[in-house]
């Protein structure tokens, strides 16, 4: 078991990789290391002709994978779009290992990124004593993608000052990154693309340039449709969690699941699942994402300070530290919530004190 | 020799197959799936101005509920047999069971099945019936389905769509369809359906038909499910048991205008296809790899202001040829367009997919009929009045606002009045925003179902003017009620049926002379007044309707004053609305004479003193409300009212009648503000104690705005104020005259 805290998509799926390797026969383009259809199959799961099981990544419209694959067979770079917590750097990661093996040509989006982060920097000791040089330069992970031929990945591309967004533009029109204090230029192998991710809740987020929109096929990931499919994520993300962190506990029991994604569903919504009573929307996105952090949470909980069986109270701290982001607004809507639905349910009366003597 | 060809309606690809596969073996003789009664009907259908999407409507003239359309797109297979039989001149006949003998059975079954009245009066209409209603529902949902998974699709029409619409590679394309539905047919029986028994024993007969008429080589087109029955063939006797001695009925047939949006199966059409636009498209560009569509969508989306570059639609087709050589297809079909055009053109978002399916997927496409197909002379004589109104029958919805002092204007606004008479809903009257009795607003959509009515109504007469007046004096005669001949006269009058009007208001005449109920006379008054302000604008019989009103108003006048006693919370309500709207129309009239009596009638139902309570505050403040009743008189009878002798349930009413919906009078009558005001100031605490909930429940009717005013103008003093005067008793003079120099000196004037 590897000590490390957490595996890059490519080592840990690494005998995936290699089985659909084996079996892939098809035409696959350039610098690429699986063909299309079994990049798909990796990110939704399937079963291979030798009989070996690929686990689902990505729990959903099958549809959109292929559309995300599709665009990276173009020459257009693919952003993924949606609100926070649906999957969306998680998809780009595997996209990439999938894709090139490699998913660690990465840049962090933030309002501080610069120009050099994106393009290249200077070793200035190196600059001042020789002077510009190939030496000299300091490549960023989109540079080194270009020269191998790889997927790079961009997290949170709107958080990104406009004028800097635009630098892509010649990476992604022309394929091409100039340097021009050397006279030289770097240009893409094939093989090169780009995934973006960008979330649609923030605030203080930059938009587009239409000029960068149109070097971008987007595809916007939703949240699960149904309660079954998102408590499918939920049990499969936390069970790996449980396998990583080799925690002393024992793995939850569905029903708590259910109830977590319920609460989650119920409060995104505004509506409980029977549809007959309204209830006030939290502030707080409440994705999967969450849902799943907050089971985990639970578990840790249940492990070292409890009797290592998940119960509502290892659980009714994450849950209002997820649902409560505002602390007087959505502490009335949680707590409205709290009486008028939770209450009244049967069996979640334990739920129900746990959460109340927390408040 | 002969070629049975299984096809699925309306699918492009079959329709190419059915072309191709006739000008190869070129038959003689071309048998369709249809009705034969319509077999004259067929040589219309090189005619230049026959143009798809049109249907053969077969009715049964004696009964028009009961009918059938059978839609033909340009790419529908049957069509391109037919033209091909037409170009060529090859012999075309229909082969399906006789319509007559089918809605023959249909009554009967319904007879022995239904109870009278169970099921509303179509049963059949717009069922695309020979093509595989039957067949389609169970085809469709369960045996494809089988072999669709089988191949490892997940749906069986998209399955279909692969195996034999999109194929490039067609021979023995049919004779893969026969056997595979024969496998279907043997490995999931369908329960035993005699209709459908009948329907392929009347094929199979019409093809024995043929071969005794010596003809060589026979082409069959007919739904995919059928082709197994009409391969292998019984003996003849068998079918002929089987087809003697059906009951038949007489039928009809005509062609008329169809529509892609009818034909979709959004439109709870059961052979329906999803996206007769689309079909339409890869019908005449067959080649297209994508391209010229992403060309319409950009060309769509550009007519709707939306930048959509050259660059976009490159992408797109990339995109969806890219998609579909991951999904292993070896053309982008409409899914794949339809996904790029989401993920590059839409930025990911769906809501512009909508408009696409609206205007390209389904689209708004509407076929033509020539001029001179027989057809009823009432529906002749409406696109005679369409073409020279200038007003086209359109698949999509299309506005205009009339101006009814221009001619042709005025026209157009009677006609459309007309057609509403005859309940041919084509157009609809919408609420005109601005002020004045001139102008329209109608919005019009043409729905190939109206040709239903419009053969209907032909009864009545051939034109629609002959028609419409006839229609309306026979429901004026069967009307019972005087509300439904008022209707009835409110929309006759702007469709300037004269003799029709004449009937109708006799009519009113009749009715309410024997009605006894004042309450109908006083809904029906208010009507009338509308109708007769007409008069300004058209050139009608406004004055013939004035006389019906004067006669009813004094009919009203006259028991009014009864029908206001002994009536329940709720009928004072009711009738409470009624005076409001009474009163508006008598004052609408202005006719010194009406309005007179009208004060009188209103006097005797306060005065007396069995008066419902809430009609008599009303009543009262009616007068108020015209001067017959001020100052010490009113306050006079407001006290009696609301003495301590009356019941407080009564009072109350009697205030809730007087202050009726009068908020905001009460802020601004002065005199009203008063007098409400001088009586709650004069009660002592303890009646004011026992009155409050009176007046909180008045108070309650009106708006929460109002309410705070009124509070506000209670605390300032308001009006009343005026009347009471200020408090003078301790004013000390000394001391006020000290601060004068100081309040001169703060408004600047030197002492």
């Amino acid at each position: 078991m590897s000590t490390l805290l957490r595996q890059h998509a490519e080592q840990l799926y690494a005998q995936e990789l290699e089985e659909l390797q084996k079996q892939d026969t098809g035409k696959r383009p350039h610098n690429w290391k699986l063909t299309p259809q079994a990049v798909v199959t990796y990110l939704t799961g399937g079963k291979l002709k030798n009989g070996f099981e690929v686990s689902p990544k990505y729990i959903g419209n099958k549809r959109l994978m292929e559309i995300a694959v599709a665009t990276l067979t173009t020459d257009r770079a693919l952003l993924l779009y949606g609100l926070p917590g649906t999957a969306k750097s998680w998809v780009s990661e595997h996209l990439s290992a999938a894709v090139s093996g490699d998913s660690t040509m990465i840049v962090q989006g933030t309002a501080g990124t610069s120009e050099e982060a994106i393009r290249y920097g200077w070793n200035y000791a190196r600059l001042l004593a020789e002077g510009p040089s190939e030496k000299a330069l300091v490549e960023t992970p989109i540079m080194r993608s270009m020269k191998e031929g790889k997927i790079a990945r961009i997290e949170e591309l709107t958080r990104i000052g406009a004028d800097v967004q635009d630098t892509l533009i010649t990476i992604l029109s022309e394929k091409t990154l100039p340097v021009p204090e050397l006279n030289t230029e770097v240009q893409a192998v094939k093989g090169f693309n780009v995934i973006a991710t960008a979330n649609n809740r923030d605030k203080g987020v930059n938009e587009l340039s239409s000029a960068l929109k149109r070097r971008f096929n987007t595809v916007i990931l939703p949240v699960p449709d149904s309660i079954e499919e998102e408590i499918d994520i939920v049990k499969r993300r936390v069970e790996s969690f449980e396998k990583i962190m080799e925690l002393p506990a024992e793995p939850p029991a569905l029903q708590e699941i259910r109830r977590i994604v319920t609460i989650f569903r119920e409060l995104r919504s505004g509506v409980t699942t029977d549809g007959k009573t309204r209830i006030k929307i939290p502030s707080g996105t409440l994705s999967t994402a969450e849902a799943i952090s907050v089971v985990n949470n639970g578990l840790a909980m249940a492990a070292y300070f409890g009797d290592g069986q998940l119960k509502a109270a290892d659980l009714a701290a994450g849950i209002i530290g997820s649902v409560v982001k505002d602390p007087v607004q959505d502490k009335l809507v949680w707590q409205e919530y709290l009486e008028t639905v939770v209450k009244p349910r049967e069996d979640w009366k334990d739920i129900y004190r746990a959460c109340r003597d927390l408040i | 020799m002969i070629h049975i060809l299984g096809i699925r309606h309306h699918g492009p690809g079959s329709a190419k197959n059915v072309k191709d596969f006739l000008e190869a073996v070129k038959p003689d003789i071309v048998l369709v799936e249809g009705p034969p009664e319509a077999d004259p009907l067929l040589e219309w259908v090189t005619h230049a101005e026959l143009k798809p999407p049109v249907a053969i409507l077969v009715y049964q003239p004696d009964d028009l509920q009961r009918s059938s359309f059978y839609p033909f797109a340009e790419f529908s297979p049957e069509w391109q047999a037919i033209t091909y039989a037409r170009r060529n001149k090859v012999h075309v006949r229909f082969m399906d069971l006789p319509m007559g003998h089918h809605l023959a059975l249909e009554n009967e079954t319904k007879k022995v099945n239904e109870a009278p009245g169970a099921a509303g009066p179509s049963v059949n209409s717009y069922a695309w019936r020979n093509n595989e209603v039957a067949a389609a529902t169970a085809l469709r949902k369960d045996p494809i389905a089988y072999l669709a998974a089988a191949a490892g699709y997940d749906d069986g029409e998209k399955w279909w769509e692969h195996m034999f619409e999109h194929r490039q590679n067609r021979e023995q394309v049919f004779d893969a369809v026969t056997e595979a539905m024969q496998v279907l047919r043997e490995a999931f029986p369908q329960p035993e359906d005699h209709m459908e028994q009948l329907r392929e024993a009347w094929m199979r007969k019409t093809i024995r038909q043929a071969e005794k008429e010596l003809f060589q080589n026979i082409a069959v087109i007919c739904g995919a499910w059928h082709a197994p029955a009409l391969v292998s063939m019984p003996k003849p006797k068998e079918d002929n048991e089987l087809l003697k001695g059906l009951p038949k009925v007489k039928v009809e047939c005509t062609w008329i205008p169809w529509t892609y949006s009818r034909l979709s199966y959004y439109s709870g059409y059961g052979a329906g296809i999803g996206s007769p636009g689309w079909y339409d498209h890869i019908w005449h560009h067959p080649a297209d790899d994508g391209t010229r569509w992403m060309a319409k969508v950009a060309k769509l989306f550009r007519t709707k202001q939306m930048d959509t570059s050259v660059a976009h639609v490159i992408e797109a087709v990339r995109l969806a040829e890219s998609l579909a050589s991951l999904r292993n297809l070896y053309k982008a079909g409409l899914e794949e367009l339809n996904e790029a055009t989401q993920t590059v053109l839409c930025n990911g978002e769906s809501i512009l997919m909508q408009l696409i399916n609206d205007e390209l997927i389904v689209s708004n496409r509407i076929g033509e009929v020539p001029q001179q197909i027989p057809k009823p002379p009432l529906q002749l004589d409406i696109e005679k009045l369409q073409k020279r109104l200038r007003l086209p029958a359109t698949a999509d919805f299309k506005d205009y606002t009339l101006d009814l002092r221009k001619e042709n204007d005025l026209e157009r606004s009677i006609f459309l009045h007309r057609l509403q008479l005859l309940d041919i809903n084509w157009g609809e009257q919408h609420e005109v925003s601005g002020k004045g009795t001139f102008k329209e607003l109608w919005r019009l959509q043409w729905n190939p179902e109206l040709s239903i009515n419009i053969i209907e109504k032909g009864n009545w007469g051939n034109t629609v003017a002959e028609a419409a007046e006839r229609f309306v004096i026979a429901k004026a005669g069967e009307a019972g009620t005087l509300s439904t001949v008022t209707g009835l006269l409110e929309h006759t009058i702007p469709a300037e049926l004269h003799r029709a009007v004449e009937v109708c208001i006799q009519s009113i005449n009749n009715l309410a002379a024997a009605s006894g109920d004042v309450i109908q006379l006083m809904e029906v008054v208010p009507g009338l007044v509308q109708v007769s302000r007409y008069g300004s604008v058209r050139k009608t019989d406004a004055d013939l309707v004035l006389g019906i009103v004067n006669s009813m108003l004094t009919r009203i006048y006259v028991s009014l004053p009864a029908a206001c006693t002994a009536l329940t919370d709720e009928a004072a309500q009711k009738l409470l609305e009624l005076f409001f709207k009474l009163n508006d129309a008598v004052n609408v009239l202005q006719q010194p004479d009406l309005t007179g009596q009208w004060q009188q009638t209103l006097q005797a139902i306060a005065a007396a003193d069995n008066t419902s309570p809430m009609i008599a505050g009303y009543a009262t403040r009616l007068l108020a409300d015209f001067r017959l009743l001020e100052g010490d008189a009113l306050v006079r009878v407001f006290h009696y009212a609301m003495s301590a002798a009356t019941p407080p349930d009564k009072a109350a009413a009697w205030l809730e009648g007087f202050l009726k919906g009068s908020g905001t009078i009460l802020l601004v009558d002065e005199e009203l503000w008063s007098l409400v005001n001088n009586w709650v100031n004069i009660l002592d605490e303890e009646t004011f104690t026992s009155v409050l909930p009176l007046l909180r429940r008045t108070f309650s009717g009106f708006s929460s705005p109002e309410r705070k005013k009124l509070g506000e103008k209670v605390k300032t003093g308001g009006a009343g104020a005026a009347g009471r005067p200020l408090a003078d008793a301790s004013l000390d003079e000394e001391r006020a005259r000290q601060g004068i120099p100081v309040i001169l000196q703060l408004l600047g004037i030197k002492s």
